[in-house]
């Protein structure tokens, strides 16, 4: 109530200056140095004020930026205080002059430190307070060393009740310093840090930006030519001052459009309750809440409670950007008093909380029900991965095993075997122990045999050592039939895959040996981008499948909990091909 | 013959070594690694390296990176790798520049004294040696348009001696025939894979690399 009360005080105190600055300039006798003071532009005195004071009214009231619109308020006001200076008594002259370019200074802050209403950088700061160094400071400079009743351009005006002395010189200089130097320079650098921002800013940012600073921007602009154009030619600076307040009348009414496509945006609001209303199970949830808030960037992160961390859609976790992020910002979205989700989107969007928190109810519970869905994959991810570890761990310990047979039992024996034959040597001479000796190597031979065939069953050491191409041609070398191979990878794949394939080739070509009754076959391992295709295929009888007891499920299990795919095609018209996909990155 | 023996375990390593000195040969070093290997074969100019296929750091294929290096910048020190598995891809790998001077062996046929010496020998003067295992394994390759088809099952079998590096005379011993029987397959099985007529040694290696091609 109290900003409603505040309003109406406001928008009563605008009504009367605006009207008493509209009737000064009227009925002003005097002439004016400025473009907007003749008597015929009272209307323009009027709305160029109103229409800050209005669009300021408006951003307070509707809580989107009460700094912002507060100092839009004080550029309206202050415009109706420099109408002043077309009254014929000497204090309200004296102070419209005074305050002549102030507006000109709190319009610069405001358009600088839209939409929050505060100063982001140092050089903004600068500028503005070179603004309202020129507008207080050096203006009061002026009007001390100024005699109005005998200024040039100014006749008829009424005793400037701040005269010292009077010393046109200086006065002269002062003005000199006020208008090209400051002005000029501080104006480059405000259009600068204007141009800086639109750059800078995100899509949505430039959204809601682009009309007040484009506007803003044009009219400070002008302001340079005017200051520029003004000394050389009375005709031109009138002519530029027309145009500064036709664009200076322009800019509240560009903010307004600014207030106006948010409002537009609060409808996507509705539009999305009934989207979400009709088939909230197979909207994608996320490109709906994109639209609604007209953020491509948004991404929903699901709150899992029992684990206690963020997953997306898909159940992979997230990890919600950090509080001081400056490219990210975060809102929670409850749901019957619950977290159930935090939506991370620009930050721009923190400026129209309203809309924001109208998107988060619409989508409430459809939220709640999907990150369900989004619970339920994040368990079968979690199930997933902890399947390719056990396979891992397998064969990790498996790799363990055969290395500890090579470094310990395999090398010994053969250190052994070598001893034994020069004991042999040395025994040549007794027959009976030669013979001994002869039989001992010979068991110890085949023992070793046996100890590589145990070695290779625990584990394919060529494949570790050697890499695929060398172990499956092996492999493709025992094959009972003619067996093409073609292993085109560069380089080395992860560990758990080159394993998976090694064992699908060599259980599928098991398979081809003991039932497919097939007189050729062909291996062919590719890198397609992203994963591995292997294929081995036969031209025997078919009819194959994956069964239970077939070597294929195991291995179906172990491709599965790498997340690739088997496939047996194999029809009763013959031929069998088995084909699988491995992803691996 | 000067040699150099590259095998991590110091029990194999001193087996090996004394092995060789007692058949005869100069063991000029005795190194524990491939890279400390190919430094002193540049020095040492040995006329054969006996080589571990898994040597540190990493106790994978660092033998035979080290033998393939050692085949293309010293041409003329023959390479013998030792290993506990019999890979095909991994003879092929070796062989992949020619087989004259290089051998692939098991590490179990060490043992075979004069087998072993032979083939360190062999290898040392520009021959070659592949292990039984891995010649079974390619004479009983199944290929489509076998080349070897035409060979007769005696013809196969005095192929995969010579495969295994051995000379007529040891495999007349081996198939108890005569030695100019064995002369008589060996000219036939030259003549079918249409093996030129050079010197003897290089028609051998030659041959081998058929079997491994085919």
């Amino acid at each position: 109530m109290a900003v409603r009360r505040a309003t109406i005080y406001v928008a009563g105190l605008a009504l009367l200056a605006g009207v008493t600055a509209a009737i000064l300039t009227a009925t002003r006798k005097h002439e004016e140095l400025r473009a907007v003071g003749h008597p015929e532009a009272w209307a323009f005195v009027l709305l160029i004020g109103w229409s800050f004071i209005g669009s300021g009214i408006v951003a307070a009231a509707r809580g989107l930026g009460p700094r912002f619109g507060a100092l839009m308020i004080g550029a309206g006001f202050a415009w109706f205080a420099a109408a002043l200076s077309a009254s014929g008594e000497p204090v309200p002259f004296t102070i419209g002059m005074l305050l002549a370019s102030l507006w000109i200074a709190i319009f610069v802050h405001a358009l600088l430190a839209f939409p929050g209403g505060r100063l982001e950088s140092h050089a903004a700061r600068v500028v503005v307070g070179a603004y309202y160094f020129q507008a207080v400071v050096l203006q009061l400079g002026w009007l001390m060393f100024t005699n109005t009743t005998t200024l040039d351009g100014c006749h008829g005006c009424p005793m400037n009740l701040l005269l010292i002395s009077d010393r046109p010189r200086l006065a002269n200089a002062i003005l000199f310093i006020e208008q090209p130097i400051v002005g000029v320079v501080a104006l480059a650098g405000a259009v600068a840090i204007l141009a800086h921002r639109w750059w800078a800013g995100t899509p949505p940012a430039r959204r809601s930006l682009g009309p007040v600073l484009a506007s803003g921007g044009a009219c400070l602009i002008i302001l340079a030519l005017d200051i520029l154009v003004e000394p050389l030619s009375y005709r031109g600076g009138q002519v530029i001052g027309w145009a500064s307040v036709i664009a200076f009348s322009a800019v509240p009414f560009a903010f307004l459009l600014g207030l106006l496509r948010q409002r537009l945006d609060r409808s996507a609001v509705a539009q999305l309750v009934i989207e979400l209303g009709d088939h909230a199970a197979q909207t994608n949830l996320q490109a709906a809440l994109s639209r609604a808030l007209r953020d491509p960037s948004v991404q929903i992160a699901y709150w899992l409670p029992d684990a206690g961390r963020y997953v997306d859609t898909e159940g992979r976790p997230v990890d919600p950007p950090a509080e001081h992020d400056a490219h990210r910002a975060t809102t929670t979205v409850d749901h019957d008093g619950e977290r159930v989700a935090i939506l991370v989107h620009d930050p721009s969007l923190l400026e129209d909380p309203e809309l924001v928190h109208g998107v988060c109810a619409a989508a409430g519970l459809a939220l709640s029900n999907q990150r369900l869905q989004a619970q339920l994959r994040a368990r079968l991810l979690e199930l997933q991965q902890s399947r390719a570890r056990i396979v891992e761990v397998g064969d990790a310990e498996r790799r363990r095993l055969e290395r500890d047979l090579h470094d310990g039992a395999q090398q010994r024996l053969v250190s052994l075997s070598l001893d034994l034959s020069s004991v042999g040597a040395r025994v040549r001479d007794d027959p009976e122990t030669a013979a001994l000796v002869t039989a001992i190597r010979a068991e110890l031979a085949r023992s070793l045999e046996e100890l590589r065939e145990l070695a290779q069953g625990i584990h394919p050491a060529a494949l570790t050592d050697h890499g695929l191409p060398v172990a499956l041609e092996t492999v493709a070398t025992r094959c009972v039939i003619p067996c093409s191979l073609t292993v085109a990878i560069e380089g080395r794949l992860p560990v758990p895959v080159e394993v998976a394939i090694y064992y699908l080739v060599s259980e599928a070509l098991a398979n081809v040996a003991k039932h497919a009754g097939a007189s050729r076959a062909s291996i062919s391992v590719a890198r397609t981008n992203g994963s591995v295709r292997i294929e081995v295929t036969d031209d025997g009888v078919g009819g194959a499948r994956v069964g239970t007891g077939s070597g294929l499920t195991g291995l179906a299990d172990r491709i599965a909990a790498l997340e690739g795919s088997l496939e047996v095609r194999s029809p009763l018209s013959g031929g069998t091909t088995v084909r699988a996909e491995i992803p691996c990155g | 013959m000067r040699v150099i023996i590259a095998e991590d375990s110091v029990l194999l390593r001193e087996g090996i070594a004394r092995l060789l000195t007692e058949s005869g040969f100069n063991v000029v070093e005795t190194v524990e690694d491939g890279e400390t290997l190919i430094r002193r074969i540049a020095d040492l100019a040995p006329d054969v390296a006996v080589i571990d296929i898994r040597m540190p750091p990493s106790h994978t294929d660092e033998g035979l990176r080290a033998a393939q290096h050692i085949r293309l910048h010293h041409a003329d020190v023959g390479v013998l790798l030792l290993s506990q598995h019999a890979e095909v891809g991994i003879a092929m790998k070796l062989l992949e520049g020619g087989a004259d001077g290089a051998g692939y062996l098991l590490k179990d046929r060490i043992a075979d004294v004069e087998e072993f010496a032979a083939a360190v020998r062999r290898v040392g003067e520009g021959g070659s040696a592949l292990d039984p295992a891995i010649v079974s394994q390619l004479v009983r390759r199944r290929r489509e348009n076998d080349r070897l088809e035409i060979l007769s099952t005696r013809e196969r079998e005095v192929l995969e001696l010579i495969g295994e590096g051995l000379s007529n005379q040891a495999i007349a011993e081996r198939l108890f025939v005569s030695q100019s029987a064995v002369e008589k397959h060996v000219s036939s099985i030259f003549d079918k894979l249409q093996i030129p007529g050079t010197k003897d040694t290089h028609r051998r290696v030659l041959a081998v690399l058929a079997l491994l091609r085919h």
